[in-house]
């Protein structure tokens, strides 16, 4: 069953006079469990997809289906609801509240969108954190973790709501091989347990690795959608 | 909204110098406010309650011919009573009326003493002493002796006529004044106490004396110039003068005496009232000054923490909820600002309320008719204190709201270029 579904995607933006398009007709379908990596040359319009694929932004053109629910048809408050349960972000400059610690930060998520007993949330939130090596450090503060840390508590706010969707921008930037392959593998058993489904924003051919999906885009069109079993999509 | 509330509060502590500014400047408005307040309504009630001891009472009898020249001061028109029954039955007449306290005679005359080289004039206020110390607060500014007795000839005078006359306590002084049968006639008394209120008319002009002495003196036997009725509260006026003037008019006296309630018999009391609603406009304008540093400082955050921002909503934070957060974090800087500043004001006039704030240098040039008196002692209430901190915390609350609707309608892109 597809979770997403993009046809004739089109985005253009207004710099004053002049139109900048961004995105020029991308039809694209997501099926619920991909491992899905976007990549492509700055500017080729990879942020602007995620952003639609997001319910961030909407497109100038085009219908954007997400779960069976058209995302033009949707109020702000249901696109911040749709986002709320059903998207996890990872931001390659992790976006972390500074004031808060690293599990203050994950908790954040999860309190939006459970009213567990807190208990169960505490556990919750802990189990996370473990999972992505970051047991002992949940009392620090991001000005007290290292880059790679920030980042692993940036992608453990981002699944410990379990969301069906994860987009994450460039997630093993900051991280050591180590560390990379202990994250990804976290993202993969929640690919497989719970079947969320992963779009990435890499350059990392670790990443790619992992990937059962690439797609290149490149001015705005998706140039190639390659299926890691051998299947073969091209424009 | 509990973790919103978390957040705005350790958001607090991010820049600790920049909101140390914002809740300082709050503190010092709602401070001014608590003490202007405290000052203001310490002044009004002084003036009214000066105006109401000192001149009117709560409703104030005089003949209508002695309304029109009060100013002379003259005998001729005195209050002698009701229908030729004197002076004291008029008096137990009117204390008969419900809500009346009391019923106080003053016979107020014009006098001078020769100093050998020159006349200083005064005015003599022949009052009965028990009910006087009853209901002003006179005996209290008694800086020196002690207060006349009914049946002796003794006066009291305040600190400025003494120093005219060059008398002092225990000295005795010969005053002349006008009888009412046109005579002058002068009369030898000891001075027994000295006074100094903060009202010039009574430390530089007045002389107290015993009003069986004053009606003695100037023929005036069961005679008044001037009769005050006094109420529990003044509140009860409106409701107690028709009453008096029905009972006038039931005796076939309306025509020739006057009753005036205390609002009537001053210009400057209902400008005082007025005064106390513009200030209140007047101290919201003040709070709201204040909230311009608040409200810099919170567009700055939103402007620092646009990306922020733009993950919390990315994460699904509703525009309200954001919009709760700055307002939340704003309302935080206005709850610690306005105690802080409720509580100083409140420290501040506690300590002026014993010790008063002097003007009578600024007031020296003042005309000595003006019942003004030149200490002011701030009131300190607790109603004040609260009213300085709720307007504090929702005048800022409110201020804040414009910084945080910016935040609030920040579209998710905007605020974060990239995900």
């Amino acid at each position: 069953m597809s979770l997403l579904e993009l046809k004739g995607i089109r985005k253009v933006y207004h710099q004053g006079k002049i139109e900048v398009p961004a995105l020029r007709g991308v039809d694209l379908t997501i099926e619920e469990g991909e491992f899905t990596t976007v990549f492509g040359p700055s500017g080729s319009g990879k942020t602007t997809l995620l952003n639609m694929i997001g319910c961030l932004d909407k497109p100038s053109s085009g219908v954007i289906t997400f779960a069976g629910r058209e995302l033009g048809q949707l109020s702000k408050k249901d696109l911040a609801m749709l986002r709320r349960y059903n998207v996890g972000f990872v931001f390659q400059s992790y976006n972390l509240i500074p004031v808060l610690t690293a599990y203050e930060n994950v908790e954040f998520a999860v309190r939006l969108t459970t009213k567990g007993r807190e208990k169960e949330l505490r556990e919750r939130v802990m189990a996370i954190l473990a999972a992505v090596g970051l047991e002992g450090l949940e009392a620090r503060k991001p000005n007290e973790l290292s880059g790679g840390q920030k980042q692993r508590v940036a992608i453990a706010r981002a699944l410990v709501k379990e969301p069906k969707l994860v987009l994450a921008d460039e997630p093993s930037a900051n991280l050591d091989s180590q560390t990379s392959t202990e994250v990804l593998e976290v993202m993969v058993k929640m690919n497989q347990e719970l079947g969320t489904t992963f779009i990435f924003s890499t350059h990392d051919p670790q990443v790619m690795d992992y990937a059962g999906r690439m797609i290149e885009i490149r001015d705005g069109q998706i140039s190639e959608d390659k299926r890691r079993e051998g299947q073969y999509v091209s424009d | 909204m509990k973790f919103l509330t978390k957040i705005a509060f350790k958001n607090l502590f991010r820049h600790k110098l920049r909101t140390f500014i914002s809740i300082i400047a709050i503190a010092f408005a709602v401070m001014i406010v608590v003490f202007a307040r405290g000052f203001i309504v310490g002044m009004i009630d002084s003036v009214f309650a000066d105006q109401i001891q000192y001149y009117s009472g709560h409703i104030k009898i005089v003949d209508r011919e002695y309304q029109q020249q009060e100013r002379l001061l003259p005998l001729n028109y005195p209050v002698d009573g009701l229908a030729g029954q004197g002076l004291n039955e008029m008096m137990d007449s009117l204390k008969g009326i419900e809500n009346v306290e009391m019923v106080i005679p003053r016979l107020k005359f014009g006098a001078m003493v020769s100093t050998g080289n020159e006349l200083v004039a005064m005015s003599g206020w022949g009052v009965n002493p028990i009910q006087e110390f009853q209901f002003t607060n006179i005996e209290d500014q008694l800086v020196e002796g002690r207060m006349f007795q009914p049946g002796q000839r003794e006066v009291v005078m305040g600190t400025g006529l003494l120093a005219k006359l060059n008398h002092q306590v225990g000295d005795k002084v010969t005053i002349l004044s006008n009888t009412a049968f046109n005579s002058l006639k002068g009369v030898t008394f000891k001075i027994v106490g000295r006074l100094a209120s903060g009202l010039k008319l009574l430390d530089e002009i007045v002389f107290y004396l015993p009003l069986d002495q004053a009606q003695s003196w100037l023929y005036m036997d069961d005679q008044s110039t001037e009769l005050l009725l006094v109420t529990s509260n003044r509140g009860l006026v409106d409701q107690v003068l028709p009453e008096v003037k029905e009972l006038l008019a039931s005796r076939d006296a309306e025509e020739r005496y006057l009753a005036l309630g205390y609002q009537e018999t001053s210009d400057l009391l209902p400008y005082m009232e007025l005064a106390k609603l513009i200030y209140n406009q007047i101290y919201i304008f003040l709070v709201l000054l204040a909230s311009i540093v608040v409200i810099n400082t919170m567009i700055m955050i939103v402007k620092e923490r646009t990306k922020e921002i733009g993950m919390m909503s990315a994460l699904g934070l509703e525009s309200k909820n954001i919009l709760q957060l700055f307002i939340i974090e704003g309302g935080i800087i206005g709850i610690i600002g306005s105690l802080l500043g409720a509580l100083l004001g409140s420290i501040i006039n506690e300590y002026f309320a014993v010790t008063g704030i002097d003007f009578s240098s600024a007031m020296a040039g003042f005309s000595s008719e003006l019942v003004f008196n030149s200490i002011i002692y701030p009131v300190s209430s607790t109603a004040n204190t609260v009213f300085a901190f709720i307007l504090g915390v929702i005048v800022v609350t409110i201020a804040c709201m414009i910084p945080a609707r910016r935040a609030a309608k920040l579209e998710p892109t905007e605020a974060l270029r990239e995900i």
